[in-house]
């Protein structure tokens, strides 16, 4: 007997995140971990009409390549990838960590190399997806990894995902669809404004969004969802940034980040613990130096910090902005190897001001705007 | 801690069945249960220079399918599996399961359906293997649900697996390049015979060989290996054959099946456990009735029964027989969605006559057949 939780999470991925419908290539993209999750998506996608393909990733093939391969095997793409990327019609990717910090080891540079030769793949996926012909939703199964990350019991951890994912209410996607209403409102009226000003600890940063779309993230491009993203000015950003919560990226952890941008681009860059690897990432290419999304969390669900930028980047009451490439279908235009989000805390002693007036303060925006 | 044998059994196949050369495109093939293996050949296959990549696939999946797919859902190859398949240069398929049973109650009709519409697949792959363009090898990571089969300890059936495959040695490589020459020696003798007669207990089967030609199975394609194999002639079969071990086909089991042969085809088939299952396998096209492969079991490191075909056709001192496809290399024709080997146990009191000579008393060649030279060169095998 499948676990009701499951059948409920596949429900609203296959029917509300992705509607799957008659003929759709749906890949479903995982581990062995999210076992019971996996076969309730492939029963849900085949009872729609779909055609589901698993491909499962195991733990130890990305540091056996990242380790020991020679720079052509580095840049590599199989045609299994190569195929995918064209002919997914949906693809769900459910997250499922057996070590969240298996890539610590790792040569950054080789990282580099890697993820600059996936680049091509990656912006085709995005592409497909800013013109509607690929609908793909991310998503996370819990794990002891992920549970450990978020200093949880298994058990705490699940109930966490799942209440972040509105799936212990009775009706999940008529929550999202709630969401997705306020969320809309306020993409609308950010929409309007010409320029934001962050300021909180250690941060007093300045981002131009004049002429960008804001984009309502209402469950159906990640799952947990709670957000609203736009693409910034590539040129616009000045200021000092300190990212409070830790951020993982590519298999390893980069601890207090904090960032200067002049004319966009970032000019001093420090970290507690990992700025090695950070220095990689910003050295990466053109664009990697350059923020290519600015967002807004809200998703009231999730309050407390887990390690996981899944979740970590819908706490209601924080920004996250990401380095390197933009979302197209945001007006954004950065180009990048990279995409890093990096999760900035709001909660204290912060506000926001647009054009500059204040809107927001202590992880909330004021009453009565939108 | 990676299980050393693992790691040469991955290396056995990397250098030994598949012969990786840098640049070449390789697809693993498996189920999240033989993991370890999996990762193993990936890294063997990094070192030899290769681009490997993984096809790992959810156990439980295949019977959701054939649950609630309909017709053309079962049917349905997602279409880059086409151009995948042109532009591989070698796959390793690790057959393991958690459940070897798992398909038991399925439909076979839509089972059938299914298999059919990968046949496609399959038989493009095979074309490639034949020409020369790709290799393949399968191979198999002991789990529980195997070793239960085998009425083992997983530790017990682990030892099996590996000695089989002589990856509980130092050095496997130079040992399957003496079985190579050994079984090639062998092929060579066989070449010449025109009938076979296989007489023991409820059998006495005469088989037509004539023209046909004996392949080595040397660990190219499946690993572990041992056996010498042809496809016999099609419309010459005469007479009846028991098989006392239980015939197994896609993970439903079939006792004690009993056929009498007629110009090649089979005109009476029963059994004591599972004689429908048998009986419609049979009706499943007109190539399902006749013989499409005989062969030698030569593994004697396989002594025993542990209802996987993989290691069972290979048991040192058994012979099987297959009913449906041919293999066209050995120079056979007949088609069929089936290909289903049958395992005959001669190891207590048969016989094999060839051209009416005795060769074979009590699972053993009479005579050795010695190889030609020294051990053959990589490359030149199969």
């Amino acid at each position: 007997m499948a676990d009701p939780i499951h059948e409920r999470f596949a429900e609203v991925l296959v029917d509300y995140s992705t509607s799957v419908g008659k003929g759709d290539l749906v890949l479903i993209e995982s581990t062995p971990l999210a076992a019971p999750l996996i076969r309730a998506v492939y029963r849900r996608v085949v009872q729609a009409g779909g055609h589901p393909e698993v491909r499962l990733g195991l733990d130890g093939v990305a540091e056996a390549l990242l380790s020991a391969g020679n720079d052509a095997q580095l840049e590599w793409t199989s045609p299994r990838l190569r195929g995918d990327s064209e002919q997914a019609d949906v693809r769900i990717a459910i997250e499922a960590d057996t070590n969240t910090r298996g890539l610590t080891g790792i040569d950054p540079a080789r990282q580099a190399r890697f993820a600059r030769a996936r680049t091509s793949l990656r912006d085709r996926t995005m592409e497909r997806a800013a013109r509607g012909e690929l609908r793909r939703v991310v998503t996370a199964f819990p794990t002891h990894a992920s549970a450990q990350d978020a200093e949880m019991s298994l058990a705490e951890y699940e109930d966490f995902v799942y209440r972040a994912g509105f799936l212990n209410e009775d009706d999940p996607v008529s929550a999202w669809g709630a969401l997705g209403e306020t969320l809309t409102r306020l993409a609308d009226w950010l929409g309007t404004k010409r320029e934001l000003r962050v300021v909180t600890e250690g941060t007093d940063l300045t981002v131009g969004v004049e002429g960008r779309t804001w984009i309502p993230c209402d469950g159906k491009e990640n799952f947990p969802d709670g957000e609203v993203f736009t693409g910034p000015v590539e040129t616009s950003v000045e200021g000092h940034v300190r990212f409070s919560f830790p951020a993982p990226h590519a298999g390893r952890l980069v601890r207090d980040i904090e960032l200067r941008f002049e004319g966009g681009e970032v000019v001093e860059a420090t970290a507690a613990e990992g700025e090695a690897f950070l220095r990689e990432m910003l050295a990466m290419d053109e664009g990697s130096r350059r923020l290519g999304e600015f967002a807004f969390g809200m998703n009231e669900a999730v309050q407390e910090f887990t390690g996981h930028t899944l979740f970590d980047e819908k706490l209601g009451g924080t920004v996250h902005m990401a380095l390197g490439k933009a979302y197209p279908e945001s007006g954004g235009k950065n180009e990048s190897a990279l995409h890093w989000d990096l999760v900035c805390d709001l909660r204290r002693e912060s506000e926001v001001h647009a054009d500059g007036e204040l809107v927001y303060r202590n992880g909330a925006f004021l009453p009565g705007l939108f | 801690m990676t299980d050393a044998r693992v790691t040469r059994l991955a290396d056995l196949i990397v250098d030994y069945s598949l012969e990786l050369s840098p640049g070449q495109v390789f697809r693993i093939d498996a189920h999240e249960v033989g993991a370890p293996l999996v990762l193993a050949l990936y890294r063997a296959a990094i070192r030899a220079g290769a681009y490997p990549y993984t096809s790992v696939g959810l156990e439980g999946t295949l019977e959701l399918l054939l649950e609630h797919g309909s017709d053309e859902q079962i049917e349905h190859i997602a279409p880059q599996q086409w151009d995948e398949i042109e532009e591989i240069d070698a796959i390793a398929t690790i057959w393991s399961e958690s459940n070897t049973r798992a398909l038991t109650r399925v439909d076979p009709t839509r089972h059938t359906a299914y298999l059919a519409a990968q046949r496609r697949l399959h038989n493009r792959r095979w074309e490639r293997i034949s020409a020369e363009e790709m290799r393949w090898c399968g191979t198999l990571f002991p789990t529980s649900a195997h070793a239960q089969d085998a009425g083992m300890s997983l530790s017990a059936y682990e030892d099996f697996v590996f000695s089989a495959c002589h990856a509980d040695t130092v050095k496997p490589v130079e040992h399957w390049r003496l079985v190579a020459s050994s079984l090639q020696a062998r092929a060579a003798t066989l070449g010449s015979v025109k009938e076979l007669r296989i007489v023991g207990p409820d059998t006495d089967l005469t088989v037509s060989v004539e023209g046909r030609k004996w392949i080595a199975a040397d660990g190219s394609y499946n690993m572990p290996d041992g056996e010498v194999f042809t496809s016999p002639v099609e419309d010459a079969t005469e007479g009846e054959i028991r098989y006392t071990f239980p015939a197994i086909y896609h993970g439903r089991e079939v006792e004690d099946i009993r056929l009498r042969f007629e110009q090649g085809r089979v005109v009476a088939a029963e059994a004591a456990r599972g004689g429908d299952y048998l009986r419609t396998l049979l009706d499943m096209d007109d190539g399902a009735r006749i013989l499409g492969e005989v062969a030698f079991g030569l593994n004697y490191e396989i002594d025993r029964f542990t209802r996987n075909i993989l290691f069972d056709e290979k048991i040192g001192g058994t012979m099987h027989l297959a009913l449906g496809s041919a293999f066209a290399q050995a120079g056979g024709s007949n088609t069929s969605g089936l290909h289903w080997d049958m395992i005959c146990d001669l190891r207590a009191d048969g016989e094999v006559y060839a051209d009416g000579d005795l060769v074979w008393r009590a699972g053993h060649f009479l005579h050795e057949a010695v190889p030609e030279s020294e051990p053959i060169e990589a490359g030149k095998r199969g």
